[in-house]
């Protein structure tokens, strides 16, 4: 059981993070794209959390009655690390998505093949 | 109150997000606070680094209490503040020069213009001073946000696609930085650079490799590295000019800086350094070959950028010590007068709408000062002496002498001579071709003078007398290159 939690854990992150990867390079449509890169972001925060998993672990909180059940803790950073990692994934998304607006307004296209006023 | 290093990322970021409140106050406010501000952080600069350099310490600050490694630690060295010296004086330069550089653009985007401003420059120090790998990434993502808000800052220009080529590319390199700090915390456990570096010897040689290759790549496109540098000459040329001038003088070295400490400290694996060497010298071989080609005068300088950021890896890739202080040397020369040129580029092709070197065409004698201070800086840049870039050239073709890389040497050199023909071929336009262009110039305003002059002054005495610099630098290479002395100097703070 547990191992089939780590195998799918895992394999669900990194499937994810090659569809995102696939999205962002092959999608000629600005708005994929950073659907794209959002979808690679959320794969490297499954991962992030999954490394800190422990099945049927406890919350990182010394107290009494668990006080030498280190063993079963779920460790916090990684937790922690992955709320700092969705603002900042998300922050990027914002700049994205209005610069797509931009984009937009000023060619009339989301393609990406048709917005070339600079070398790409 | 106690002069710390938080402050370098305390106050700017305060500032940044409070600007939009005293511009409710006063107008006037949202452009003089990011002066005092940084102002107050040169300060800050001088008294830290005379601390440093006296009493031959390193600064550790230790944040709300927790004593690394558990907590984030700023670590304020020979090496990290004197990048750290290095970027909030030239950023109060570079604000004095944009305090009214457009006149006409309105108070709103004036406000935008300088919390972004006020963000990327955090960013750039925090990158410097944390001890923290993961800090590092969180300030290498405020860097690039606001770089991205700011390249597409002018909505008349085509901004927005130079801004989204540069955040695809971007995105891809914190994707490798972030898969590399996950896989990273897996091998050993903690984020704190210095027990990394400690704990390193034991991790399995192969994921010691990726994780490395990780690294190198996402901080390598940072550090405008061959091949993946494509995003750089568009955000030079859409970026407002100032802009160009901090991204060349502080974002590109803050990304290098993190390149060079993920190699010698936390890594400290001599097996990459030729990697290193060899991308350099691909990176400064195709760029200045690139860069005689552009007819457009910030492309030019752009690529040009990306030559020098390959001749600083060359020099770090050598990895003696003689190198590594070359290498410091011409980061900080690239820094004064690759800003020089952006700021005084920037006026010679204000009105021109291509911005092409062709409008340059006898400019000199209408701009005389300008024009001046643009060819001293050329001649600094392609290191003729007496200027600046001279030592620093000199003193990497020493270095790659002392360990017998004669074809470096021979790189270096033929690439010099060709970044001789294509600075050589602007100022031939400046001076010796009749005006034909019907373009308006704009002469520049009385602060935007003194700061191109400061800044040219800076470059001839040091050209002139370089042990001005050179005692700081000195420190400053052997405190890169002392790991031991890093991991315990973070180290011992937590025993106390």
């Amino acid at each position: 059981m547990n191992e089939f939690l780590t195998i799918s854990f895992y394999g669900t992150a990194i499937a994810l993070m090659l569809i995102g990867l696939y999205a962002a390079l092959a999608k000629k449509n600005l708005l994929k794209i950073v659907i794209g890169l959002s979808i690679v972001d959320s794969g490297l925060h499954l991962l992030f959390v999954a490394i800190g998993y422990i099945n049927k672990g406890t919350a990182p909180i010394f107290s009494a009655e668990v006080l030498d059940s280190a063993q079963t803790m779920v460790d916090p950073v990684p937790q922690a690390l992955v709320l700092t990692a969705i603002v900042i994934g998300f922050a990027v998304t914002a700049v994205a998505l209005s610069l797509v607006m931009r984009l937009y307004r000023h060619h009339n296209t989301a393609s990406i093949d048709e917005i070339k006023n600079l070398k790409w | 109150m106690v002069i710390s290093p938080v402050h370098y990322i305390a106050l700017p970021l305060m500032a940044a997000f409070l600007i939009p409140l005293f511009g409710k106050i006063n107008k006037d406010l949202v452009r003089l606070i990011p002066g005092l501000v940084l102002l107050y952080l040169s300060y800050v600069s001088v008294v830290l680094m005379t601390q440093v350099v006296t009493q031959d310490t390193t600064i550790i600050e230790v944040l709300a209490g927790w004593s690394p490694p558990w907590g984030i630690n700023l670590v304020f060295s020979p090496f990290t503040g004197f990048l750290a010296s290095l970027f909030s004086m030239l950023g109060f330069l570079i604000w004095m020069y944009t305090y009214n550089f457009k006149p006409e653009v309105d108070f709103a985007q004036t406000q935008k213009f300088y919390v972004l401003f006020m963000m990327l420059i955090t960013g750039a120090i925090g990158i410097v001073l944390t001890g923290d790998i993961f800090n590092l990434f969180v300030f290498l993502e405020i860097t690039a946000i606001s770089a991205y808000a700011l390249t597409a800052f002018y909505r008349e220009r085509d901004g927005a696609e130079a801004a989204f080529k540069y955040l695809l590319i971007g995105s891809f390199a914190s994707f490798l930085i972030l898969l590399a700090i996950v896989l990273l915390y897996t091998q050993v456990g903690t984020l704190n650079m210095a027990e990394i570096a400690q704990r390193m010897p034991d991790v399995n040689p192969y994921m010691k490799g990726v994780i490395l290759m990780l690294f190198f790549v996402g901080f390598g496109i940072e550090a405008e590295m061959f091949p993946l540098n494509g995003w750089a000459p568009d955000v030079y040329t859409q970026a407002p000019g100032p802009i160009g001038a901090i991204f060349s003088g502080m974002v590109v070295k803050a990304g290098v800086y993190a390149l060079i400490r993920v190699i010698f400290t936390l890594f400290d694996v001599s097996e990459v350094l030729p990697l290193l060497l060899i991308m350099g010298v691909v990176t400064m071989a195709v760029a200045e070959v690139i860069a005689m080609r552009q007819g457009r005068l910030k492309r030019m300088l752009a690529y040009s950028s990306i030559g020098q950021m390959g001749l600083v890896l060359v020099a770090f890739g050598i990895g003696t010590h003689e190198a590594v202080f070359a290498a410091i040397f011409l980061m900080f020369n690239h820094a004064i007068i690759k800003g020089m040129l952006f700021l005084s580029g920037t006026y010679l092709v204000y009105n021109s709408t291509d911005k092409k070197i062709s409008d340059l065409d006898g400019i000199g004698k209408l701009m005389p000062f300008t024009a001046f201070l643009f060819a001293l800086g050329s001649l600094a840049i392609v290191g003729l002496p007496p200027f600046a870039g001279f030592w620093s050239k000199l003193y990497i073709l020493m270095a790659a002498a002392d360990v017998r890389l004669i074809a470096v040497i021979a790189i270096i050199l033929v690439v010099s001579i060709i970044e001789i023909v294509y600075y050589f071929r602007v100022i031939h336009r400046i001076y010796f071709k009749e005006r034909t262009s019907t373009i308006e110039i704009k002469i520049p305003s009385f602060n935007a003078k003194f700061v191109m002059l400061v800044l040219a002054l800076l470059i001839v005495v040091i050209g002139v007398y370089p042990d001005l610099i050179s005692g700081l630098i000195e420190r400053a290479a052997t405190d890169l290159l002392d790991k031991q002395h890093y991991i315990q100097s973070v180290l011992s703070v937590g025993r106390n």
